[in-house]
């Protein structure tokens, strides 16, 4: 492909700054060159591409993805789904989340064992079309951990695999390690509306497990995520160097104070999104308000929100995203999380992009050098066109048609199209 | 989709006469009017295509398909790929054999329990691409069986299961019926790759595949062999499995037993495999030495006399088999069209009406369904060529010369205009 330049575009850089009129080169799959104004960068031999005043920005970066979960409603469900159904399903849901503009996902949990290591695999070789992907291991949980969907006299599976002790736990986790994981998922707190001995408030791993599995990733240099709702569920995994803790609820001023002493070292993910749902749009999986009250849907959404406008007072990286994939919080609706920031916790739109694109970029690289999520030269070329101001409207993003282009590494996943709206509706910083 | 008229083209209609210069209309998933001649059929309302004076034909139908199966050198290659990759593996196999313009599948055996039956699902659901397709099972075969991989000291799979005793083949069958098969797969006889268990042998005993044909019969399911030996070819009539595959050593009497029950048996011989190991393997370490050596010459020699005297009986022989192993590949399925020309004789009309008409017949078995000729009320299964098959068989082998792939009524490829400029083909004049 020639090397491809966009020109009247409103560029927003991923790092939360006013977006400027200016041009972007791309050559190969990198950022080439970035200019403000018009006319700045040579047209000859390239492909240019005149984006109407549109928006570019970074693509989208999913920290909390569950691309392999397959949009069902209950535990059972997702177990009952065997492998190969479910690996086909996982193809879909990756491809459903470039086409919404994520142009990179790290897993915060597999539905089975190999599913997500085998999709990134597959996404890796270009046969099929998604993210780029980090591959996580199914929820680690001890027996009658929030996904225990075991009974007494029927074994039955949904998305877990349940150790007890420190050996077993350590087995685990290097049987994953062998089959190529990238992070693994450790379920440390309970989980509203599953055991009633296993609520969002509790811890429901021996701390010996814990270090029996961080003792086993971090030598061999594969990071971690947590289920972390309960404050000593975060307080652990502060001590044990966990990257991702997911949720971080009910975090003690205390737990805060550790944090923010820390607060390079992780990255929080609340996963508001199936929380709304399930308080407001679940009624016909029998999941009805009064249900979901009785379930603490509501004080965890409440104190959830506070939290998270807490830890980014402290400078604490919080992050969108997280629980897309149950029939009430589907695949290809991860976009509405973007909304949930600005109306439920009161972020910016412009902060809650930056989180979305240069941080989510940042975390993506695991320790290392960022390489994409900004606008920015030398950076990998995932970006995206987007008819609108996402800064005045941060709904757009919803609706997959405003995405006029879609562009993972330097490859088109959606060709440049015009802008829908003839009347060139140019947003403000273009003009 | 509106109407397709198809104007301008030279129809094979699957029956093995000539083909006829005339019109096509299509009317949502069936072919609605076949008309001899031009300006036959009213134009307005309907979507009409210029054939050009190309070849319309029917789908292909491969009645010994391997579609899960991994383009894998070994067993035990085959056996180590995880069931998600093989499913992954097993999808781009089935747009990559309806590219080459099969639109119907007979499974000769899956690659694993399920994979078979979650391609077809998936393909059913029009949520990937791919030929209708029958599921089979992998190959039952017994301990020691041509296609079990294990060692004494260790577990190890092929694309089998193991059963041994009519109890277990009972209940093993009875477990794939339960996960959705349409094809039970008996590898009755061994094969010439096994050296434990060479062509000429009979693996599994009367009492299992009495016991398989049992349940299977008892639930409406279809049976394929696989029968190189003459006992198991007499076993498979005996039992009344539908597939009979390979059927290289028939005597004279088994020939007779076949004749005599010739409405209910298809042949699938599967030269394919046996020509490219002969002539083309030697890249994976399998020279003509070792093909040799394993009597595979003896095999096509023999397979192709065969072949062409069951034809005589009236026996249903057909042609594909066995494309998906390393050498040769899936997409190359249409070499076996060349291969029933050039190594048994027959003629392309013969050939293609083999593929085409009995193959419709065969998938569709008792069920009321359709495809296979170009014919009023027939699902749309329709192929436009580029060319002459008819005077060039070879035309199937480049997907290029696919000018229009069909499949009940939906364009997985959209036609294209001829590349060369109006090579029309002699009945189109």
């Amino acid at each position: 492909m020639a090397n491809q330049l966009f020109t009247d575009v409103s560029v927003f850089d991923g790092t939360g700054k006013k977006p400027f009129a200016g041009e972007v080169l791309v050559q190969g799959n990198r950022i080439k060159k970035v200019a403000r104004g018009k006319s700045k960068i040579e047209r000859r031999g390239v492909d240019v591409i005149d984006g109407g005043g549109a928006f570019l920005m970074p693509g989208l970066v999913n920290c909390h993805s569950h691309t392999t979960y397959l949009d069902t409603s209950s535990l059972a469900e997702v177990g009952d789904i065997p492998p190969e159904e479910a690996t086909l399903k996982a193809a879909h849901n990756a491809r459903i989340q470039l086409d919404n503009g994520l142009t990179a996902v790290v897993s915060a949990a597999a539905a089975k064992p190999r599913m997500d290591i085998v999709l990134r695999n597959e996404i890796n070789s270009g046969r099929i079309p998604g993210p780029r992907m980090k591959a996580c291991t199914p929820q680690l949980i001890s027996t009658g951990g929030p996904w225990d969907a075991r009974q007494m006299h029927m074994h039955h599976e949904s998305f877990e695999i349940t150790c007890d002790g420190p050996i077993e736990f350590r087995r685990a986790t290097r049987e994953m390690i062998r089959e190529g994981v990238d992070i693994v998922k450790l379920a440390i707190s309970g989980d509203n509306n599953t055991h009633p001995h296993a609520a969002e408030d509790m811890t429901t791993w021996a701390e010996d497990e814990i270090a029996a599995v961080m003792e086993v990733a971090q030598s061999r240099g594969v990071w971690a995520c947590s289920h972390a709702r309960g404050d000593d569920s975060i307080r652990l995994s502060i001590k044990y160097g966990i990257q991702f803790i997911h949720h971080a609820t009910y975090a003690s001023e205390k737990t805060l104070d550790s944090l923010e002493k820390r607060k390079h070292k992780h990255y929080i993910c609340p996963a508001f999104g199936a929380i709304y749902t399930a308080l407001h749009e679940a009624s016909d999986w029998g999941v009805t308000p009064e249900f979901a009250e009785t379930a603490g849907f509501a004080r965890e959404l409440e104190v959830g929100c506070k939290t998270m406008m807490k830890m980014h007072k402290r400078g604490i990286k919080v992050l969108p995203y997280g629980d897309y994939g149950v029939a009430w919080n589907p695949h290809g609706t991860d976009n509405r999380d973007l909304e949930h920031f600005v109306n439920l916790v009161g972020f910016t739109s412009a902060e809650t992009l930056m989180m979305a694109t240069m941080w989510g970029g940042e975390a993506f690289a695991f320790g290392g050098t960022p390489e994409m999520g900004q606008v920015k030269e030398g950076f990998l070329a995932d970006l995206l066109l987007v008819d609108g101001d996402p800064l005045a409207d941060i709904t757009i993003m919803q609706d997959k048609d405003n995405f006029l282009m879609i562009m993972k590494d330097g490859e088109y996943h959606k060709a440049p199209r015009r802008r829908r709206h003839t009347a060139r509706r140019r947003v403000a910083a273009a003009e | 989709m509106a109407n397709q008229l198809f104007t301008n083209v030279s129809i094979f209609d699957g029956g093995g006469k000539k083909p006829y210069s005339g019109e096509v209309l299509v009317q949502g998933n069936r072919i609605k009017e076949v008309t001899r001649g031009g300006n036959t059929i009213r134009r307005d309302g309907v979507k009409v295509v210029d054939g050009e004076g190309a070849t319309l034909m029917p789908g292909l139908v491969n009645c010994h398909s391997h579609l899960a199966y991994t383009d894998m050198p070994t067993l035990t290659a085959m056996g180590d790929v995880p069931p998600e990759e093989n499913t992954l593996i097993a999808m781009r196999n089935a747009k990559t054999v309806l590219d080459h313009g099969i639109t119907a599948a007979v499974s000769a055996a899956s690659s694993k329990p399920r994979t078979d039956i979650v391609l077809r699902n998936e393909i059913n659901s029009g949520r990937v691409p791919g030929p209708r397709f029958r599921a089979a099972t992998p190959q039952f075969v017994s301990t020691g069986g041509p296609w079990d991989p294990r060692q004494m000291h260790m577990h190890h799979n092929s694309f089998e299961i193991v059963a041994d005793g009519p109890v277990e083949f009972r209940q093993k069958v009875r477990e794939m019926i339960r996960e959705g098969v349409d094809i039970v797969k008996l590898a009755i006889s061994g094969d010439g790759f096994a050296d434990h268990a060479p062509e000429d042998t009979m693996t599994i005993a009367e009492d299992e595949i009495a016991a398989a044909a049992e349940v299977a019969h008892s639930r409406s399911i279809r049976l394929a062999a696989h029968a190189r030996s003459d006992a198991s070819i007499q076993a498979s009539i005996k039992h009344g499995i539908t597939f009979v595959h390979h059927a290289t050593h028939a005597s004279e009497r088994t020939l007779d037993m076949l004749e005599k029950a010739k409405d209910k048996h298809y042949v699938c011989p599967a030269v394919g495999i046996i020509f490219a190991t002969l002539n083309e393997a030697s890249d994976w370490g399998v020279d003509r030495e070792w093909a040799l050596a394993h009597r595979l010459d003896r095999e096509l020699e023999i397979g192709c006399e065969t072949m062409m005297e069951m034809f005589k009986r009236g026996i249903k022989v057909m042609p594909y088999g066995d494309y998906g192993v390393a050498w040769n590949p899936h997409g190359t399925d249409n070499r076996d069209l060349e291969h029933f020309v050039s190594l048994i004789g027959f003629t392309p009309a013969q050939t293609l009406m083999m593929a085409t008409k009995w193959g419709g017949e065969a998938w569709a078995g008792d069920d009321p369904i359709e495809f296979g000729e170009v014919k009023e009320g027939y699902l749309a299964d329709l192929l436009l060529m580029d060319g002459d098959p008819l005077a060039d068989i070879t035309l199937f082998q480049d997907q290029d010369n696919f000018l229009m792939i069909m499949k009940n009524g939906e364009y997985h490829k959209t036609p294209r205009r001829r590349r060369v400029s109006r090579r029309r083909v002699a009945a189109a004049e």
